[in-house]
């Protein structure tokens, strides 16, 4: 039986740094800014070539999430305070962003 | 400066701490969004991926075997489009609202809801987005309590209802059901697939319509192939749960709104179950022995100011 990479612990670093301790143990920060320009849904990414929307080259660095809630038991959504919050972060591509 | 770095130890900032037993929210009434699942000690989707391989059959006697036991049980039916669990239960509609959620009835000590109850003579109608809306209601506005399993039987296929149960609660495992042949094999095979992409641990495989006992001559006919789904199993690396016989009792139990393992306890068929029940047991408490500490659910509500 397989047994997934899941959060242990998830919290604010700071104004604009999102922590995220993994059930390896293993630790990361994410800027919150740069998970919005390279949020993963539809809108933002094109599905079949992965093309990021040159518009979210613009968002500017004041954006800030509101809202970081759970998706089952492989994601995280992020509500910003721009108004957007479509974008399913999966656990596999917060860690390949690393 | 790099997108993500190892965790600073000498930042001052304190942690926000999350949590864990947050549940999550959506747009549903208030009442709904305190925990209604937050009582549910484990959450088990019963799935194939393929129709008429006897998921419901599967829920229904896995169900009644765990009440046996002496475990709290409930049963969501998921198969908006074809509902059983109700005609294999013989419940009845809901008739009690508590804090604005529904009393699930109980039949033989087992809580249910299904979509049939509300409206068990028409079609539902409806397009992927309005599908997974009602089955957030039918799980998240139900009063289900204390439970130890809820046991979410699933609609063949792997669309919407499906993605909707797999993102609105954290399943704990999940267990595939199969018939023999190759031709429920590759539909199966996508169900996997689905759960390892959606993180959700397979328990393991339950074969159904294993053999046919001859009432002349006392032997076993494989009607299906014999083993396939025991070699599915050991391709995708998980255990057979059970073999389940294709018994016309298994039948008559079902269409009369009684489980085998209820009505006929200590017939072949119900021990079947009774087996694949304990090998369910076995493998979460493998399981847990797995997991490490995992959040169930988060909600992190982002502070604009600093914490001191």
């Amino acid at each position: 039986m397989t047994s997934y990479l899941g959060i242990k612990e998830i919290w604010q670093v700071d104004m604009k740094t999102l922590g995220i301790k993994w059930t390896n143990n293993s630790e990361m920060q994410f800027d919150v800014v740069d998970l919005r320009r390279k949020c993963p849904c539809a809108m933002c990414t094109d599905e079949m070539t992965g093309k990021r929307n040159p518009s979210n080259d613009l968002i500017p660095d004041t954006v800030r999430p509101n809202l970081i809630k759970s998706v089952g038991r492989y994601a995280l959504t992020i509500q910003f305070n721009d108004g957007h919050g479509t974008g399913i972060y999966t656990y596999d591509y917060l860690t390949k962003l690393h | 400066m790099a997108f993500w770095s190892k965790k600073n130890k000498e930042k001052e900032e304190a942690p926000v701490p999350v949590k864990a037993t947050e549940p999550p929210t959506g747009d549903l009434p208030k009442k709904s969004q305190e925990n209604t699942l937050g009582r549910i000690k484990h959450i088990l989707a019963v799935a194939a991926g393929k129709g008429g391989v006897g998921k419901s059959t599967v829920s229904v006697n896995l169900a009644q075997a765990l009440q046996s036991k002496g475990f709290k049980v409930g049963i969501l039916d998921a198969d908006i489009h074809g509902p059983s669990v109700p005609i294999m239960l013989s419940v009845q509609t809901p008739t009690e609202m508590r804090d604005s959620l529904v009393v699930p009835p109980i039949s033989n000590g087992i809580k249910v809801i299904s979509p049939a109850m509300f409206s068990s003579q028409i079609a539902h109608i409806m397009r992927g987005p309005m599908a997974g809306n009602f089955i957030r209601q039918l799980l998240l506005q139900a009063d289900w309590g204390d439970l130890d399993f809820l046991i979410i039987d699933y609609p063949p296929g792997t669309g919407d209802i499906q993605l909707t149960l797999s993102q609105v609660c954290n399943i704990t495992a999940a267990i595939i059901v199969s018939t023999p042949q190759d031709v429920a094999l590759a539909d199966v095979r996508k169900a996997n697939h689905m759960f390892e992409t959606l993180k959700v641990p397979v328990l393991g495989v339950i074969e159904t319509m294993s053999w046919f006992v001859c009432d002349q001559c006392d032997k076993k006919h494989f009607i299906f192939k014999k083993d396939g789904a025991k070699s599915f199993s050991q391709t995708i690396g998980v255990p057979l749960l059970g073999q389940i016989p294709l018994d016309p009792q298994i039948t008559e139990c079902g269409d009369s709104g009684q489980s085998i393992v209820g009505k006929y306890p200590e017939s072949n068929s119900a021990n079947a179950f009774l087996e694949a029940t304990d090998s369910v047991i076995h493998e979460l408490s493998h399981l847990r022995r797995l997991s490490q500490d995992g959040l169930l659910s988060f909600s992190l509500k982002w502070q604009e100011e600093k914490r001191a």
